[in-house]
């Protein structure tokens, strides 16, 4: 069994608790304009050249050797404290595959995180559920059609799948909503309002950042023109977190 | 130093040293770069020098070592501080020297602080058969100089302004003829010999383990009521910056050079963890005074507290580069294997930079010399015909041609290390365990351990090209040796592809491969069989570590390597590995070094972090250094530096007069350094800032 990824990054220290080792899984089935993982979107191999080397984003890993990966810095996982983050791309369009990883990795008590925008078949989320031990969501668009758009987010799909992570054993305060800041396409009053009435259902950790244009390089290499997005202000963002931190203790601003 | 000015000046100055007047030269050439140290401006000190040209004075070389001292003691101006510690050096008066000059070492300070100048008499005193007349000649000489100094000291006080007269005055009466009864004593005991050490020539002096030496003395002075913890911590605060003072003296081969390491902390022999109040107070003295010199390395363990680890980091993250860290976990048990005795290896200390030795117990020259790795690869390829070159088809042919070249290299350097001949010393000699049971000079083998201790340089370049050439040329087969060397001598010139390739390949040293381990290790094991039979006059062994100084000076004499390295242009700075994406990656790595034999002469993983990176993640960060001792990394510094920070300061160093940079194994002023290290630090954090972009 294999499983498709662009990079394996130890030392990951904004993607859960404690020392992780993030492993970005190939593939996303949203096109979200402001990605800074460009080459996780596709789920086939890219090829492309740099400083006249022909090089590829994507490799096909087998789990015996991702596990070896993952397993490489098990000392800094510190018995639990810290661990394995799926990222991507969708991790979760991936998770059929994975699965005997996971039982292994859990079996070893080592700490399991995903990062997921949750528009995905249900299935496959709840296929999932029993081997979270935390959990980052996405919050983009709450706006039906712009969503669908804009981004390739079924927002009913997602909602249902909310519900069904709400209704499971993952412990609430170790799931968060991570949720992307631009004036381009999420930072309106109306998606601001719908955020705040999800986020009054479901009272997780809330973390905001400002979306950034970094990726760049990553764009030319496969061929793509990223869409300019421009920087929010420090003021802009710090509104937005006034408004959250009114109906939630639990909100940072982070970078990304 | 330039290449070729280093060409000419070397056997000048070895001439010159033979000589009254050759002496006499080298000490106003030493002493002009050290007054443009102290000036920063040539004509100052050339002023200031030519103002005191008649102050320089050397010793008599005809006289005897101990009546030298003595004849140096009485001619050295006396200066008394109006307050806090009492440490001055004439810089103008020098000790002559015929040999080898032994330094880079701590003395024992706690047999300064234990016994009292009359207490050595009496030893050297007492009626032995086989008497070894000359060497209690020079001892009780010594002893003598050092007595009347001291009387001098105690007239100078006095007459001096000073508010606390009797007090200092007894403190110096009874380095005469008591041992040290209070803390503060001991404080100004220790500057006393540090100062002398100095004075009478001897370079990178370091101050052994503080916080043990000292713990009994502060502890009966905090339960008498005789000193309040700050009390305490204004005393280290004041013996700190009389330490650093005569900073522009002390500095040795770039300014900041002086060799004042501060050991603190350390694993037990029944493996408990130790630590006091005065481990903390030094560490947070350090971290207040944000002085480059003197530095602290701390001795850590699985067991150290997780306090005394996040106020280590958070001094580490002023940028000051201390403390280094020195895991006991490895170092002590591989101390023990080379032959150290279970006491005296628990009880290490390290010279100037990181080199672990059993303090007061050995000759330990630790940085005798240095061994170049790239050397003997570059020297196949520079100087072996075409046709040699072709006739190496495979990469084990041309690892076993390495190791034979390699192995010329080491009987080289064995040549240079048998021809020392080391200066006649009873200062050390005194305080150096078993010199005075012996009845022999340290010089002459008197000492319990006389290892000889090299460190060496460019091991990741040697690894990195070793290993280009297997896959560039054995395994992808992209064009032949003779080609691919063809191309080097050419310095890479419009090859510009290729050169990054070559320097970006994905597998390099300091990554968590095995192929690049098993490489590695490899070739420190051929360097270790070359020495592992050796032994030097005294019976001592070589020693030998994965860490330098002369990572650009060494780098000045090689030419272009196979790993993308350009015609002298610098090595690789210590165990570490800009390239990597992370910093787990590279303490696995360090982990997986095999240590074993003779090869634990210093391994330092150097890290090059960005201040906000670890103001932002502080706890992981802590987390990772309690984990990485864990692991079971060898030793530790890091350098916490942005590149815009540098680059400032290099385009405007009048607002950047307090950056303090990590360099090989002490800390500098940024502004201090030569342009090739400031750019080395540049590029460095530039590389370490693109890969490790979080």
């Amino acid at each position: 069994m294999t499983v498709r990824v662009t990079n394996i990054q130890h030392f990951s220290l904004h993607d859960g608790p404690g020392i992780r080792t993030t492993v970005f899984l190939k593939g996303c089935n949203l096109n979200c304009p402001w990605c800074c993982n460009p080459e996780n979107i596709s789920f086939e191999i890219e090829k492309y050249v740099e400083n006249g080397l022909k090089k590829e984003f994507g490799y096909d890993i087998s789990l015996n050797e991702l596990e070896k990966e993952i397993l490489k810095d098990e000392i800094y996982y510190d018995n639990g404290k810290g661990g394995v983050t799926f990222s991507g791309g969708e991790p979760l369009l991936q998770i059929e595959n994975i699965i005997p990883l996971l039982k292994h990795l859990k079996n070893k008590g080592i700490n399991i995180c995903f990062e997921t925008s949750l528009s995905i078949n249900s299935n496959l989320v709840s296929m999932a559920i029993d081997y979270i031990d935390e959990l980052f969501i996405d919050i983009k668009i709450l706006e039906n059609e712009e969503a669908l758009n804009v981004l390739n987010l079924n927002l009913d799909l997602y909602l249902k799948n909310l519900e069904i992570i709400n209704h499971s054993n993952i412990k609430k305060e170790n799931i968060t909503f991570r949720i992307p800041l631009n004036n381009e396409y999420t930072l309106n009053e109306n998606n601001i309002n719908q955020i705040i009435n999800l986020l009054k259902k479901y009272p997780y950790k809330v973390q905001i950042f400002k979306t950034h244009n970094l990726a760049e390089n990553k764009y030319r290499l496969i061929n793509k023109k990223q869409v300019e997005i421009k920087e929010l202000s420090d003021n802009e963002i710090n509104e937005v977190y006034d408004k959250i931190k009114e109906i939630t203790g639990n909100v940072e601003v982070i970078s990304i | 130093m330039n290449i070729y000015f280093k060409k000419i000046a070397v056997p000048i100055f070895n001439k010159a040293q033979k000589s009254n007047l050759g002496r006499k030269s080298i000490n106003i050439a030493f002493l002009t770069r050290k007054f443009i140290w102290r000036f920063n401006n040539t004509s100052t000190a050339g002023i200031y020098l030519v103002k005191n040209m008649h102050k320089i004075f050397n010793t008599n070389p005809k006289l005897n070592y101990g009546s030298q001292i003595k004849e140096l003691l009485d001619k050295v101006n006396i200066n008394i501080a109006d307050d806090d510690f009492i440490f001055f050096l004439d810089e103008f008066k020098n000790l002559s020297y015929n040999n080898t000059k032994i330094e880079n070492i701590s003395i024992d300070y706690s047999k300064a602080l234990n016994n009292s100048l009359h207490d050595f008499k009496e030893f050297y005193s007492q009626k032995k058969a086989n008497k070894n007349i000359d060497f209690i000649q020079d001892q009780l000489d010594m002893l003598e100089g050092t007595e009347l100094f001291i009387l001098k000291i105690i007239d100078a006080i006095k007459s001096s302004n000073r508010q606390d007269k009797d007090k200092y005055i007894s403190f110096f009466e009874n380095i005469i003829n008591k041992k040290a009864t209070h803390f503060e004593e001991a404080l100004q005991r220790i500057l006393f010999f540090n100062q002398v050490l100095w004075q009478t020539g001897h370079l990178l002096n370091g101050l052994g383990r503080l916080d043990k030496i000292l713990n009994d003395l502060y502890y009966e002075d905090i339960n008498n009521n005789f000193l309040t913890k700050e009390e305490a911590f204004n005393l280290i605060k004041n013996f700190i910056k009389s330490l650093h003072s005569y900073y522009w003296y002390k500095s040795n081969a770039l300014m900041g050079d002086t060799g004042q390491v501060i050991i603190l902390g350390g694993k037990e022999t029944d493996g408990t963890y130790f630590s006091n109040d005065l481990t903390y107070l030094f560490i947070e003295a350090i971290k207040e005074l944000q002085l480059p010199d003197p530095k602290a390395l701390l001795r850590v363990s699985k067991d150290t507290s997780r306090d005394l680890i996040e106020l280590s980091l958070k001094t580490m993250n002023t940028g000051c580069g201390s403390p280094l860290l020195s895991n006991d976990d490895i170092v002590i048990n591989k101390m023990i294997e080379f032959g150290y005795d279970t006491e005296d290896a628990y009880n290490y200390v390290v010279s100037a930079c990181w080199e672990p030795s059993a303090v007061g117990k050995g000759i330990e020259q630790n940085n005798l010399n240095f061994f170049t790795f790239l050397k003997p690869l570059n020297n196949i390829f520079d100087n072996e015909s075409e046709e040699f070159i072709n006739s190496i088809n495979d990469f084990d042919k041309l690892f076993e041609t390495y190791k034979t070249y390699l192995k010329n290299e080491a009987n080289n350097l064995i040549g240079i290390l048998d021809g020392l001949e080391f200066n006649t010393d009873p200062i050390l000699s005194m305080f150096i365990e078993n010199c005075n049971a012996n009845q022999l000079d340290i010089s002459n083998g008197g000492a319990k351990y006389n290892h000889y201790g090299i460190t060496t340089v460019s091991l990741a370049n040697t690894v990195n090209s070793l290993y280009n050439i297997k896959q560039f040329v054995f395994e992808d087969k992209r064009f032949s040796l003779a080609e691919f060397n063809k191309m080097r001598k050419n310095n890479f010139i419009d090859c510009d592809d290729l050169l990054e390739q070559l320097k970006n390949n994905p597998k390099h040293f300091g990554c968590d491969d095995e192929e690049i381990i098993s490489l590695t290790n490899e070739i420190i094991d051929s360097l270790e069989n070359c020495f592992k039979d050796y032994r030097n006059k005294f019976g001592g062994q070589i020693k030998f570590g994965l860490s330098a100084p002369s990572y650009i000076s060494a780098g000045e004499e090689i030419s272009a390597s196979f790993d993308g390295r350009k015609n002298r242009e610098p090595f690789s700075t210590h165990i570490s590995a800009d390239l990597n994406k992370d910093y787990t990656e590279l303490m696995r790595f360090a982990s997986k070094i095999d240590y074993d034999g003779c090869k634990f002469n210093g391994n330092v993983v150097d890290l090059m972090v960005s201040p906000n990176f670890i103001k932002n993640n502080f706890e992981k960060f802590a987390d990772y250094i309690q984990l990485s001792i864990k692991l079971g990394f060898y030793q530790m510094q890091m350098n916490v530096i942005d590149s815009k920070t540098l680059i400032e300061a290099k385009a405007h160093p009048e607002l950047h007069t307090n950056l303090i940079v990590r360099v090989w194994g002490f800390s500098s002023y940024f502004n201090d350094l030569p342009l090739s290290y400031k750019d080395l630090l540049i590029e460095r954090a530039i590389k370490n800032e693109r890969n490790l972009a979080f």
